[in-house]
C-alpha cells in the first residue's frame, strides 16, 4: 500500500510537491493504518526538481564487523521523505548506532549506498554533509575548554555558513535552545543535561534537511526534552525528516509516523 | 562569498578555536616562556665549556640558540598528531568528518596556530637571547629569516600531516613523534655541526629537510657560515615541500577514507 500510495502521490504531484510522498520500506507492507498522509506542500529548500528522489534511502545497506560473524546490518532498506518522524528502535548493540553513522557519511556500508537527495557522500561530501546532520549517543563532540557561544560559532563555520550569517544565528540558537545564561560558559563547567542541550543545538543550527538523532533524551530533563520537540516540529514543518534510533521501551514523547525495529540486522514494523 | 571565502574562514574558526583554547590555560605562556629561559641559561654555561676548532664561547651560544628556537617549531609541526588523537578522543574528530569544511581541511588548519605560535616562542627565545645572555644577531639579514622559516615550514609541514594520517590509522601514531624528534635533533645539527657525526649519518643527514633549514636559518640569525650556498639550500627546501606535501596530504586522505570503509575512524 505503501509504494501505492507513493507511486499515486508522485504521479498527482506538480514539480514543486515532487517528492512528498512517504515510504518506508523493508517489507511488503500490510494495511493501510502504515500510511501517512503527507502534506502535499510540504518542500524543502534543498528539493531539487523531479519527483524521483527523496530527501534519505538507504539501500541493501550491509556492515559487517568482522569476516567471521553475522552481520550487523543486512540488506537494509529505509527511506525518509518530506516531513517526517522515523523510530528505529532495538536492544543494545543490535547496530542503530552502526545504521545512523552509515546514514550520516561516516562510515561506508560493505554493501548499498546511503543517498540524499540521490546522492551518496562519495558523489559530493561537503553538500551531503550540508544536508545532514547527525547527534551522536553520548556527551562526546564538544570542546571542553570553549564556551558555548565560541562552540556554536565554531561549528556554523566548519558547516561554512554565510559568514554575515554566523552570530545571528548563533544568537538565535542561544534562544531556541534555551542557551542564553550559559552562552559564556564553559563545557567543561556545565552539566550533562546543559551539555546534551549545547549538542541539540549544534545539531539543528544549521537547519539542515535530514537529522539523525542517536538517543538525544540522554541526560535531557523535561525542559530540555520540550525544546528538542520544538526543534523537531519546525523541522518537519520545514520539510526535513527525522531518524531518530534509541533502545525499545525508552519512553518517547514523540510522535512517530514509522517506527521500526532493528533485529539480526534487519528492520521490522513496530 | 563563493565557496573559497567560506573555506577561508573556517581555517580561520579552527585558528580561533586554539587560540580560545590556549588563551583558557592562563599559565602556559609563562610556562613555556619559563622553560625558554631556563634552556637558555642552560646553554649559555655550556657554552662557556666550549673550545673546539672553529668555535668560540659566544659563536657556540648563538650556534644553539637558533636550535633551540628550530626545536620549537619542530614540536609544533609534529604537534598535529597529538591534537588529532585529542579531537578522535574527544569525539570531535568525528564531528569535524561530518560538517562541510571536512576532516582534511580541517587537520590542516590544526597545523596553523601550533606554527604560528612556535614562530612567536622562536622569536621570544632569540629576544630573549639577545636582550638577557648578549646574543649577536645579524640583524642585516634577520628579516630575510621569515620567509627562510615560512619556507622551511612548509618542509617540515608534512611530517606533522603524516604522523596524524598514522594516528587516524593506528590511533597511537603521537608515540614516535618524541623519538623521531630526538633523532631529527641529531641529524639535522640542531645543537651541534653535523660534521662531528659519523660519515654514514652526514648522508642521512642532508636527506631531511631540517638540515638545510637549520643551516640557512643560522646564517641569516647569527652569522654562522654554510656548508653549501644559501641557494641550494633554499633549492632543498622547495623541493621537500613540492613532493612532501601532496605525499602527506595523499596519505591523511587515505588513512581516513581507509578508516571511513573499515569503520574504524570513530574509535580512538
Amino acid at each position: 500500500m505503501t509504494r501505492r500510495l507513493q507511486q499515486a502521490l508522485r504521479s498527482d504531484a506538480s514539480d514543486e510537491t515532487a517528492g512528498a510522498a512517504i515510504a518506508f520500506e523493508q517489507r511488503p507492507v500490510p494495511g493501510d493504518d502504515d500510511v501517512i498522509v503527507p502534506d502535499a506542500n510540504l518542500r524543502s529548500r534543498h528539493s531539487p526538481p523531479g519527483d524521483d528522489v527523496v530527501p534519505l534511502t538507504l539501500r541493501s545497506v550491509t556492515k559487517r564487523w568482522h569476516k567471521t560473524q553475522a552481520p550487523v546490518l543486512e540488506g537494509v532498506d529505509l527511506t525518509l521523505d518530506l516531513g517526517t518522524r522515523t523510530w528505529v528502535g532495538g536492544r543494545n548493540g543490535v547496530g542503530k548506532t552502526t545504521l545512523l553513522r552509515i546514514a550520516a557519511g561516516l562510515i561506508d556500508p560493505d554493501r548499498g549506498q546511503a543517498r540524499v537527495w540521490g546522492f551518496t557522500a562519495r558523489d559530493n561530501r561537503s553538500r551531503y554533509q550540508r544536508l545532514v546532520s547527525f547527534l551522536p549517543a553520548g556527551d562526546r563532540g564538544l570542546y571542553a575548554r570553549l564556551i558555548v557561544r565560541h562552540q556554536l560559532e565554531f561549528w556554523a563555520r566548519m558547516a561554512m555558513m554565510e559568514p554575515a550569517r554566523v552570530r545571528p544565528e548563533v544568537e538565535q540558537a542561544i534562544d531556541t535552545f534555551e542557551l542564553r545564561e550559559l552562552a559564556g560558559r564553559r563545557v567543561d563547567r556545565m552539566s550533562m543535561g546543559q551539555r546534551q542541550r549545547l549538542r541539540v543545538a549544534m545539531t539543528f543550527l544549521t537547519e539542515p534537511d535530514i537529522v539523525l538523532l542517536d538517543e538525544p533524551l540522554t541526560s535531557l530533563d523535561s525542559e530540555g526534552a520540550a525544546v528538542l520537540n520544538r526543534a523537531i516540529d519546525d523541522l518537519i514543518a520545514r520539510g526535513g525528516a527525522l531518524l531518530w534510533c534509541s533502545p525499545s521501551g525508552e519512553n518517547l514523547e514523540q510522535r512517530f509516523d514509522a517506527h521500526w525495529v532493528l533485529e539480526r540486522g534487519m528492520l521490522v514494523r513496530a | 562569498m563563493n565557496e573559497l571565502g567560506r573555506a577561508g574562514c573556517a581555517f580561520l574558526a579552527v585558528m580561533r578555536r586554539d587560540l580560545h583554547v590556549f588563551l583558557s590555560y592562563r599559565t602556559r605562556l609563562v610556562s613555556q616562556a619559563l622553560t625558554s629561559v631556563f634552556s637558555l641559561t642552560l646553554f649559555y654555561y655550556v657554552s662557556r665549556l666550549v673550545h673546539v676548532s672553529g668555535f668560540t664561547a659566544e659563536s657556540y651560544f648563538g650556534f644553539v640558540v637558533v636550535g633551540i628556537a628550530l626545536v620549537t617549531v619542530l614540536y609544533s609541526c609534529f604537534s598535529v598528531a597529538e591534537l588529532v588523537r585529542q579531537e578522535l578522543v574527544a569525539g570531535t574528530f568525528e564531528r569535524l568528518l561530518l560538517s562541510p569544511f571536512g576532516a582534511v581541511r580541517s587537520v590542516i588548519a590544526m597545523t596553523l596556530f601550533p606554527l604560528l605560535y612556535s614562530f612567536a616562542m622562536a622569536a621570544i627565545t632569540l629576544g630573549l637571547g639577545a636582550a638577557v645572555f648578549g646574543l649577536q644577531l645579524h640583524w642585516s639579514t634577520v628579516p630575510l629569516s621569515v620567509p627562510a622559516m615560512c619556507l622551511a615550514l612548509l618542509a617540515f609541514m608534512p611530517f606533522g600531516l603524516l604522523f596524524a594520517a598514522l594516528t587516524v590509522s593506528t590511533k597511537q601514531g603521537n608515540v614516535g613523534t618524541a623519538w623521531v624528534i630526538a633523532l631529527i635533533s641529531i641529524v639535522g645539527g640542531l645543537y651541534f655541526p653535523i660534521s662531528l657525526l659519523p660519515e654514514w649519518t652526514q648522508t642521512a643527514a642532508r636527506m631531511q629537510p631540517f638540515t638545510p633549514a637549520t643551516e640557512v636559518l643560522r646564517h641569516l640569525l647569527v652569522g654562522t657560515p654554510q656548508s653549501t650556498s644559501t641557494a641550494t639550500a633554499v633549492a632543498k627546501l622547495v623541493v621537500f615541500a613540492a613532493v612532501l606535501i601532496p605525499a602527506s596530504l595523499f596519505a591523511l586522505q587515505k588513512a581516513i577514507r581507509f578508516g571511513q570503509r573499515r569503520g574504524t575512524i570513530i574509535e580512538y
